[in-house]
């Protein structure tokens, strides 16, 4: 297996193998603790690689067009979007899904792995987090924008109103939702954010100028590491873990609710939120394997986020593409057990209706593309991973669209048919959320610690005197190519 | 942040700065913990460790007591969860309540996920917070940041440090224990000397931004508390101002120019499907479609019986029908569509007795109470009921007794509301009855009982 990645890119080392008695190890190339923060340090402190600006470049300039366009939306009305009877959930909601599910996996790796004891997790968890925030941004700003007058979105909270002298309907699974995503958007921003504590301290005891030293000074709080604070830290980590797990679960599962507890064919069903929560898994880890091959890549990561990081991540897409799967096949099950005619009318309609392709679309890219990753060189192999990731955000795009769209569009009442047809501005508004979305990971690369370097050095002492068989692998997967050893240095 | 620059500004402080304690610095956790455990051996108490990543077994190796934070973020979370309940108890179940398909008020299984949600609000701020709260964070000026070796701690080293304020602390034992553990280096811990308070620049540009941060907020509070006169600031337009036509406007979108529509021909309202059974009506509609133009078929089926009647009167000539003027002629039933039996005989008698016979009468002669009484008030504008009895009543079919009914006739108002179609059709037969009872002659009388006639009818011939 060696030679297929390595053949690819030198930098490559593979660490993939399972065998027993034998410790595979976490990070490749003899690091020391010195090596870890030079590494992840000069991500932010050598001048950003052409490609960064580039990049940039173009995620702000879609991020400003994103902008633009909201305030033309508070301009003009909601009608230059494609929402129209019967289909008024249109891709506001789908997008609103889309990005909330990939903003699972960020909080899923920091914390359901850490509380597995997956110390894999610690090179990936900081960039995934990021990715969670940024992700719940994107999500949050459609329904703000959806429900009008984005001016009066404050009404979706239970304030004490002078104008209105009521409060919301707390048996609405809406007002759940409202409550589930705000806090995990604030429950992930202070997850992430004390992550980084200790980090953003290595940051300002390297800085070279006063302005670094006082912005990285302030954000790290004034952070010693002192092992009496590591304590409460370290203790106040696992309890951050042990609430966003369930967290974790829960909101996707309240988004569902939005669907499952109305009465619409296609959406009134018991397995949403299981469904949803393994959907939105899996575009997460998707979405961290599309943003991290580059970065691994443009950043020289390869042996901090290595072959066995992204090997991990694609077998977790794997499972959780394959439970996807296993739900679009149990919803035609319930249809034709239910003896329901609306419900197998919606699903004969899904498969081979007038959104047929959409359908289509969304099966292959989730539940076909994700199979091959049966095959350990199709995990291994960056190109080809990186490749069948982005078919998985296409298709968990479409799933969501193919739940929305086609239920709403052909209900109990075939006099209220409709074809939904999204208008340009539909498009460049969903086009415009990637730059913002892009553009806030790319500023989070520049400025921020990329990878938890205190925890992937937690992890390096522990495997230091727990087991010296990791380190003889090391060494003997190492021998085999002497040239790619220690590049780092 | 004054550790900033700490060497600079050191340099300038005249006074000698403190000693604060011992640090010595180590290449790896190992020597670390073996110096900590040594440290904690020889009785100090106040000492720390300062580490790149928690080292596993510093707080035996260090003595350090675990800490409470568990249970701040265990009520923290229970806070949350009460603050939950409580709140949709209150909103949905007390201050407001919303009445959907008859569920219960207050506390229901619906207000888990609320619940839930804040309860790990709760406890996951409180955590972290709780952990800067008990860490004593944020502190910007801190002994060890004098030292620039100390920059290493967040890198590759690993120090550890007695404080001068432990009971057993002596500078020169201390400094005798850490030589002996093996140290990178050993240096003695200075205060930071440099000055602790804000420049006078940065608070009064705090203070602008602060109070031009208030002028808004002063501009609204204003507005919200005065009366003006000037019409209303639409800062956002809501729907203050609506594009839309209202009735008997003009539009330019309509070629007729009306903003009002017509019905769509072929048309049937939801509701109004009896409006085109004869039962409902006294007269066939698909018999007045037959004659008619197809515009004028849709106003009739749609329209009320006035347009009807109207539209009868210029479709359908009068022809052997009473002379013009008269009430114009509708394909009236001929044929009752109810059956002439005893009980809608009797229906027809109560009904007629309670609606109608106040002005016609309890015979039909026009001769009701209410028509006596205006009679002798001489009431100029009273129009006196006709007597069922006319022969111009006689010939009309039974259909137009019906639409009379329902429709009203002169100063007869319309009884449609007070009386359902089959009551009305039960007082047509009743009528009927009363109309061939009041005009009989002996021949009518069966052979066989015409001897039980005693007495002839009082004269009152019509």
């Amino acid at each position: 297996m060696a030679s297929i990645t390595s053949s690819y890119n030198p930098r490559e080392i593979d660490n993939t193998e399972d065998m027993p008695g034998r410790r595979a190890p976490l990070i490749t190339g003899n690091q020391t603790y010195t090596s870890v923060t030079d590494m992840v340090c000069r991500v932010a402190e050598d001048p950003q690689p052409r490609l960064w600006w580039i990049l940039f470049g173009m995620a702000s300039l879609t991020a400003s067009m994103f902008l633009m366009l909201i305030g033309f939306l508070i301009y003009k009305g909601v009608g230059i979007w494609g929402n129209s009877s019967p289909v008024f959930w249109a891709w506001p909601i789908v997008n609103f899904v889309f990005w909330v599910g990939i903003g699972h996996a960020g909080t899923l790796i920091s914390a359901i792995l850490f509380l597995f004891r997956q110390n894999w997790r610690t090179s990936i968890n900081r960039a995934a987090e990021a990715m969670t925030i940024f992700a719940v941004i994107c999500a949050g700003i459609y329904p703000g924008i959806h429900v009008g007058r984005a001016w009066l979105a404050f009404w979706l909270l239970p304030y004490p109103s002078l104008n209105l002298w009521m409060w919301p309907q707390f048996r609405s699974p809406l007002l759940w939702d409202v409550f589930a995503v705000g806090t995990y958007a604030s429950t992930s921003l202070v997850f992430w954010y004390m992550g980084m504590i200790p980090d953003l301290a290595t940051y300002r005891d390297r800085s070279k100028t006063p302005l670094r030293r006082f912005i990285y000074g302030l954000l790290c709080l004034g952070w010693t590491g002192s092992s009496r604070h590591w304590l409460v830290y370290e203790k106040a980590y696992t309890l951050l873990a042990a609430l966003a797990a369930p967290l974790v679960l829960s909101v996707h599962t309240v988004v569902s609710f939005d669907f499952a507890v109305s009465q619409l064919p296609g959406w009134h069903t018991t397995i949403f939120p299981p469904y949803f929560v393994a959907g939105a898994i899996f575009s997460g880890f998707a979405m961290v394997v599309t943003l991290l091959v580059p970065m691994r890549a443009i950043y020289k990561l390869e042996n901090l986020i290595t072959l066995r990081h992204l090997d991990n991540m694609n077998k977790i897409i794997l499972a959780t593409g394959s439970l996807v799967g296993l739900a679009y096949g149990t919803e035609f099950f319930m249809a034709w057990y239910s003896q329901n005619q609306y419900e197998s009318f919606t699903f004969i309609n899904r498969a081979f209706g007038p959104y047929w392709w959409a359908y289509w679309i969304m099966v292959t890219c989730n539940v076909i593309s994700p199979q091959l990753f049966w095959f350990k060189w199709m995990r291994t192999n960056v190109v080809a991973m990186w490749v069948v990731s982005i078919f998985v955000n296409i298709g968990m795009w479409f799933e969501r669209f193919v739940i929305t769209v086609t239920s709403l569009s052909r209900d109990f009442l075939p006099s209220s048919w409709g074809y939904y047809r999204p208008t340009l501005f539909d498009g460049l508004m969903f086009f415009g959320s990637f730059g913002v979305f892009m553009t806030l990971f790319l500023l989070f690369c520049r400025y921020l610690p990329t990878i938890a370097i205190s925890e992937v050095k937690g992890v390096m002492s522990l495997s230091d005197h727990a087991s010296h068989l990791e380190a003889e692998v090391l060494a003997e997967l190492q021998g085999k190519e002497p040239k790619h050893v220690g590049h780092a240095h | 942040m004054n550790n900033n620059d700490h060497n600079v500004k050191s340099n300038k402080e005249p006074r000698p700065p403190k000693a604060c304690g011992w640090m010595a610095e180590f290449e790896n956790e190992h020597d670390l913990l073996h110096a900590a455990e040594k440290v904690r051996d020889a009785g100090y108490t106040k000492t720390d460790a300062f580490t790149p990543f928690p080292v596993h077994g510093i707080d035996h190796a260090l003595g350090i007591k675990p800490t409470i934070l568990p249970f701040i973020v265990l009520c923290a979370g229970l806070t949350g969860l009460c603050t939950a309940l409580l709140m949709q108890w209150w909103m949905n179940g007390v201050d407001y309540k919303y009445i959907i398909s008859g569920k219960p008020f207050g506390i229901t299984p619906a207000s888990i996920p609320v619940s839930f949600e804040l309860t790990i609000l709760f406890s996951a701020f409180t955590s972290v917070l709780g952990m800067l709260a008990l860490n004593g964070l944020p502190r910007f000026s801190n002994p060890v940041f004098t030292n620039a070796k100390f920059d290493r701690a967040t890198n590759d080293r690993f120090f550890l440090y007695v404080d001068a304020t432990d009971k057993y602390y002596n500078r020169e034992s201390v400094k005798e224990l850490l030589s002996s553990v093996h140290a990178n280096s050993l240096d003695e811990v200075m205060e930071d000397s440099t000055p602790s308070e804000l420049p006078r620049s940065i608070l009064l540009g705090a203070l602008l931004i602060v109070l031009a941060g208030l002028i808004p907020a002063a501009i609204v509070l204003n507005m919200r508390a005065s009366f003006s006169d000037l019409p209303r600031w639409h800062v956002f337009f809501d729907m203050d101002f609506q594009p839309k036509k209202k009735p008997q406007q003009t539009t330019t979108i309509f070629k007729d120019g009306r903003t009002m529509r017509p019905q769509v021909p072929g048309t049937i309202s939801r509701g109004q499907l009896d409006q085109q059974d004869p039962f409902y009506l006294g007269y066939d509609p698909m018999k007045v479609t037959s004659i008619d133009t197809e515009k004028q078929i849709y106003v009739s089926t749609v329209d009320s019986v006035a347009n009807l009647s109207a539209l009868g009167s210029v479709a359908q000539p009068p022809a052997g029908t009473p002379a013009a003027g008269a009430a114009p002629v509708l394909p009236f039933l001929e044929k009752l569509p109810i059956e002439a039996n005893e009980e809608n005989i009797k229906l027809g008698k109560a009904k007629y007795e309670i609606y109608c016979s106040a002005c016609h009468g309890y015979s039909g002669y026009g001769d009701g109470l209410v028509s006596k009484r205006a009679a002798s008030l001489a009431q100029d504008t009273w129009t006196p009921p006709s007597s069922l009895h006319l022969d111009r009543i006689q010939k009309q079919p039974v259909g137009q007794i019906f639409h009379t009914i329902s429709k009203g006739q002169g100063k007869m108002a319309s009884y449609a509301s007070s009386i359902t179609p089959k009551e009305r059709w039960s007082i047509v037969l009743y009528v009927r009855a009363l109309q061939r009872s009041r005009n009989a002659n002996i021949d009518d009388v069966p052979v066989d009982q015409r001897g039980s006639l005693t007495d002839p009818v009082p004269s009152q011939t019509k």
